[in-house]
């Protein structure tokens, strides 16, 4: 009896454990599956749960050379974004790590490059050194504290002038499909020869692009520590502060600060739900505030508003950002976001720069993640089920002109400096990789 | 990529068990059997052509949501019993990401079980025994289920529990469905959990429904006694049918070979016979989630609706769980998939639209599921309906609470009244307005093509109403007459009057109602005592009554013989339990009254009233005189109570069958026990004057047949001596 504690229902963890026995075609489905069944939800387990599929993919998946990979990343990519299009981060991972291979493949085929060229044109074949790697490396500098930078490769970006996605869907277009029922031979006589059979190289590729991926984990799992550095900072002695359903990535930034400086917290309370499991959540955390010396004080949702004008920062935990600096937080943050405008409070949201994504979706209603009608009415409830429409909204968008400071695993930033994070850490031509990826046959 | 070894083998489906696949599998791993064939035909006509979990709910076939709620859970393997169209159902499974050749099957074995004419769920279980493909825990399921429960806990009970004891074969999944009405409790028939609240040990299960004669649930009283001193008699859960079994529980269904289904049959038998087998069954009540079975068209509308209500989460239309679906949420609660076009002054609210189908302008969808590839005209108007793929209604028509097929084609300017079933490929001509719901389909329930009826349909209608001709053979107190159409409705069917009563309906009938409803079968008289169900004293006082009346009623039936041992028998009975004389009057007025009643019954022979009594009081020697010196035994006021006592019981027969029968039984019994000595005029006319018989209309009723009877009595005693006595006041 191994299992006696375990239960067989399949969560990130199970996932993570069985990406080594099964092919990676059954991985790939099985993780689409848990994201359409909401078994792996919220930002964090889904970056981690992607790149791992991901580290799969350019490990186990058939390719011999650089535009086969980039295509088999980006179609498991688009599966995962299809899968769960409301995490933002999903597809963030995917742009980080086609990101990479582009950069990777840049450098290894720099001497190739003429080949391919005559025939098509990839934008990775184009290497122009511009600025922005300085800009990278300045903002490092200017970041309010020395955070570690993430440990990634330099970026030697292609951000060109090139017309990316002509020559993109050019070469995708006389490319094999993806995984691994392509056919070794169709291949031959297309536009990369050169790379055909060069295992060398393709190899060297794979374990760079692997070591890359391997990064983009652990800035993921010390993006919390890394944003709880900024906490003496940004709180000061005596400050009242609202945290809205605090998140690990709040709590460890609250304690942080806990550490140095006394100040009371007042944490907003989810709305009462049925199941009481956030309540537990939060009592830990407010026995770790109170055993480091700091008042805490309980605020239920519907009360909050009395105590705004008190408040002197609301510290929010993000769910993703988007690329116009609105934030998709959970359901409620809005609302005490408007408020602390209107109190003249500041609004500060906490993200991994994982989190930051170059979507800016047109309609912003499409952001929202819709949950289970059963978390705040009972199912029981004969009445209430049959006569009234009940809807629950998981997440919402807090519009970018009521968020004053953005903390992320990089630094502080004000939202006019989001636009230079983005262009730092993703693509041009792979900003829209699930739309083209899609436009293909 | 690398396929296993394992997979491969396993997927050759066939009538032989896999060798290796299941046998050596260890103790974790989850197994599911999941019967896709319910052997009902409570989705005539649509089964006729298709099986029930194929048929689409919200655009997905049930089995969908059957077979990812087991993926869900983790489940390993999985064994699928087909049933009626096995061959569609293997086709669409082995065509899909489930067939186990398939790469992104989750489950490591998918097998089909067929078994040779197999006439109920109890023949594939046995088979499924027989053939010992399961070796460990199994969930058994539907092919019909929606469920989005996550079964750790349940099955980390059920796992203790086995541990413990080996007699612990099975946990039930059940779901609180709450006092007050709900569109997802089944209608017709009520499943009643009797649930210990302390170990959760399910102690009986009965089924009551509004069509049964008496509604009463008669209960082993040695549960009170021996089993449990708290338990709840839950009607108010909706059963899913999720059991967790250990193998015990095959080797069980195997030892009975009469039983069917898996509640009625199955599960009330196991749990009545407890002392005999030894077994012991959970019931695993869940507050939070979604369970529930299309098990009939009632249940598939409420699913439906529970879909359209996101209950089901996270089996919604929006989170596109079948691959290929490309589902959206757009405002007003409106789902649409990529490549559906309305127009824009279409007015849509609460709907799901699949992809390719189109909508005409100025229509209206209001709480409707409408397929793929379906032409939804202009000026439509459509509500609470479902739109299977491919059909086709044009302008003008309108469509209430209608369940419409594939590749059915309405004509302009129709009118389809509520309740409406329209089968597979139906054509309707142009302004067709049928006035009732009718059930159309172009196949009989054979399978044969119909005559069409063009004087119903137009010239263009190529169907014909459907019948059912088993409907016929069904015995009208059959309850899933009830449940054969797509609104639940009682308006047809002659009930009898007293009340349907469950926990939920506040009827006020004449007596108390939860009493009422918990009372034993033979408890006719006493009713209050069952409030106070579970102390001792009171649980002795049942058992006196009940088997005081059983044995009188033995003896009684065996009609001739000598009434000497059940006398024994009953005042040994009245000393163990300390019988008051009032508790022994009861008894033997119960007793008797049943004995007459069952006498007027048309099974047993359907004697008129006054043979009956003579039979009930005098077919046994010595049954007069136990009467007499018994349940009588004295003047003038144990004569009153005995006689009321009589009416109480008759009473509770006469709400039931044969109303106007057993009503006169009182007069003729009363004459009868007159005739044989035991009671005495003054007796009667106390009990004539005494004001408790009166008490409630149907008591008064009873009373007021006797009137006859005490006027002649009168009459007799003022000829006999012409005394006084004339103030009786016979009102």
């Amino acid at each position: 009896m191994p299992s006696v504690s375990t239960g067989h229902a399949l969560d990130l963890e199970k996932f993570l454990k069985s990406l080594k026995g099964q092919p990676l075609e059954a991985s790939v489905n099985s993780l689409i599956s848990l994201l359409k069944r909401r078994q792996i939800k919220g930002s964090e387990p889904c970056a981690v749960a992607t790149a791992h599929i991901l580290l799969q993919v350019v490990a186990r998946s058939k390719w011999h050379d650089v535009d086969s990979l980039l295509i088999n990343v980006s179609r498991t990519g688009r599966k995962l974004v299809d899968a769960q299009p409301n995490e933002l981060v999903i597809g963030n991972i995917v742009r980080r790590v086609l990101g990479l291979i582009r950069d990777e493949a840049s450098e290894d085929r720099g001497d190739t490059a003429d080949e391919s060229a005559s025939d098509a044109p990839t934008p990775t074949d184009i290497v122009p050194p511009t600025s922005i790697s300085q800009q990278w490396s300045s903002k490092r500098f200017d970041s309010a504290n020395s955070v570690a930078p993430p440990a990634r490769p330099p970026i030697v970006s292609s951000y060109s002038s090139i017309n990316p996605p002509k020559s993109l869907f050019h070469l995708l277009s006389t490319s094999p499909p993806a995984d691994g029922d392509v056919s070794p031979f169709r291949n031959s006589g297309s536009s990369t020869p050169t790379w055909r059979g060069n295992s060398g190289q393709i190899h060297a590729l794979r374990s760079e692009v692997i070591d890359g991926i391997e990064e983009i984990k652990d800035e993921i799992s010390q993006v919390d520590d890394q944003i709880a550095a900024s906490a003496e900072v940004q709180i000061h002695p005596g400050d009242l502060v609202l945290v809205h359903q605090p998140s690990t990535t709040v709590e460890r930034f609250i304690l942080r600060a806990a550490q140095k400086r006394k100040f009371t917290v007042l944490i907003a309370m989810a709305p009462p739900k049925r199941h009481s499991s956030t309540e537990t959540q939060h009592t830990t955390f407010r026995k770790k505030l109170s055993a480091a010396g700091i008042t805490v004080v309980n605020v239920m949702n519907g009360g909050l508003m009395a105590y705004m004008s008190r408040v002197n920062k609301v510290i929010i935990g993000a769910r993703a950002i988007v690329a116009t600096g609105g934030v998709v937080a959970d359901a409620g943050s809005a609302a005490i976001a408007r408020a602390a405008k209107e109190q003249g409070a500041a609004v500060v949201v906490l993200s991994g720069v994982y989190k930051l994504s170059p979507e800016s979706p047109f309609d912003e209603s499409s952001l929202i993640e819709w949950g289970d009608s059963s978390t705040f009415v009972s199912f029981a409830d004969g009445p209430l089920v049959c006569g009234a429409e009940i809807r629950t909204a998981l997440t919402e968008l807090i519009p970018p002109e009521l968020v004053d400071t953005y903390i992320t695993n990089l630094g502080t930033h004000s939202r006019d400096h989001l636009s230079s994070l983005i262009s730092d850490h993703y693509k041009r031509e792979d900003a829209d990789f699930h739309i083209w990826e899609g436009a293909l046959p | 990529m690398s396929h296993k070894g394992k997979n491969s083998a396993s997927s050759a489906k066939g009538k032989k068990p896999a060798k290796s696949g299941a046998e050596s599998k260890g103790e974790d791993v989850l197994q599911a059997v999941v019967l896709a064939d319910s052997f009902q035909d409570r989705f005539k006509p649509f089964t006729v052509e298709k099986p029930r979990c194929l048929l689409p709910l919200a655009n997905t076939p049930l089995i969908e949501y059957t077979l990812e709620f087991l993926a869900m859970n983790g489940v390993q393997e999985v064994y699928i019993y087909c049933g009626a169209h096995t061959d569609q159902v293997e086709d669409y499974i082995s065509h899909s990401r489930w067939a186990s050749s398939s790469k992104s099957c989750p489950f490591s074995v998918l097998q089909f079980v067929r078994v040779a004419d197999a006439r109920s769920v109890g023949d594939v279980l046995r088979d499924m025994d027989k053939r010992s493909l399961v070796d460990g825990d199994f969930l058994l399921v539907h092919g019909d289920l929606v469920s989005n429960l996550i079964l750790d806990g349940a099955l980390a009970a059920h796992r203790k529990r086995r541990e413990t004891s080996a007699a612990n074969i099975m946990t039930m999944v059940l779901h609180s469905g709450g006092p007050a009405d709900h569109r997802t409790k089944t209608n017709g028939i009520t499943p009643v959990f009797v649930v210990d609240t302390k170990t959760q040990r399910c102690l009986h299960y009965d089924e009551m429904n509004p069509l049964q004669s008496d509604h009463y649930l008669s209960m082993d009283p040695l549960i009170a006694e021996e089993l449990s001193t708290e338990f709840e008699i839950r009607a108010d859960l909706i059963d899913a049918q999720i059991d967790i079994c250990t193998p015990e529980v095959l080797a069980l269904w195997s030892e009975s070979f009469d039983y069917e289904l898996p509640r009625r049959n199955f599960l009330h038998g196991v749990l009545k016979d407890w002392e005999l087998n030894g077994k012991m069954i959970y019931a695993e009540i869940f507050e939070d989630g979604y369970a529930a079975r299309a098990s009939n068209l009632q249940m598939y509308d409420a699913i439906s609706r529970d879909v359209l209500g996101r209950w089901t989460f996270p089996f919604i239309p929006e989170n596109n769980i079948m691959p290929k679906q490309t589902y959206k949420k757009h405002s007003n609660n409106v789902v649409i998939e990529t490549g559906a076009s309305h127009a824009a002054d279409a007015k849509l609210q609460n709907s799901v639209i699949g992809t390719n189908s189109s909508i005409g302008s100025g229509s209206r969808i209001v709480n409707s599921i409408i397929g793929t590839g379906c032409k939804i005209g202009a000026n439509v108007t459509l509500e609470n309906s479902f739109i299977w793929n491919n059909t086709t209604v044009g302008d003008g028509t309108a469509i209430s609470q209608s369940i419409l097929a594939g590749d059915v084609v309405i004509g302009k300017g129709c009118t389809i009244p509520t309740g409406s079933l329209i089968s597979y490929g139906v054509h309707i001509s142009d302004s067709v307005s049928l006035s009732i719901a009718a059930v159309l389909s172009t196949v009989t329930s054979t399978g044969k093509q119909v005559t069409k009826d063009t004087k119903l349909l137009g010239p263009d209608g190529n169907a014909a109403p459907f019948f059912d001709p088993e409907d016929d053979e069904l015995d009208d107190e059959d309850p899933s007459r009830l449940q054969k159409s797509l609104i639940y409705s009682l308006a047809n069917y002659n009930l009898s009057t007293s009340s349907i009563s469950t926990f939920a309906s506040d009827v006020d009938s004449d007596d108390d109602n939860d009493s009422n409803f918990l009372a034993t079968d033979t408890a006719h008289s006493n009713r209050s005592r069952l409030s106070s169900f579970a102390s001792d004293d009171s649980a002795g006082k049942i058992s006196f009554h009940t088997d005081a009346v059983h044995g009188l009623l033995d003896a009684l039936r065996a009609d001739s013989g000598d009434f000497d041992s059940a006398k024994l028998e009953f005042m040994g009975l009245r000393l163990a339990n300390n019988a008051s004389d009032a508790m022994m009057r009861k008894a033997v007025a119960t007793a008797f009254t049943r004995r007459a009643v069952e006498l007027v019954t048309p099974e047993h022979g359907g004697l008129d009233a006054s043979k009956a009594a003579d039979r009930a009081f005098t077919a046994c020697k010595g049954a007069s005189k136990f009467v007499n010196e018994v349940g009588v035994g004295g003047g003038e006021s144990a004569q009153v109570e005995f006689i009321l006592a009589l009416q109480r019981a008759l009473q509770h027969y006469s709400k039931g069958q044969e109303q106007s029968k057993a009503a006169t039984l009182l007069p003729a019994m009363l004459q009868q026990l007159y005739a044989l000595d035991i009671l005495e005029e003054e007796g009667i006319l106390g009990w004539w004057a005494d004001a408790r018989a009166v008490e409630g209309e149907s008591m008064a009723a009873l009373k007021e047949k006797c009137r006859v009877l005490v006027e002649w009595l009168e009459n007799a005693s003022e000829e006999d001596d012409d005394d006084d006595d004339d103030d009786d006041d016979s009102d």
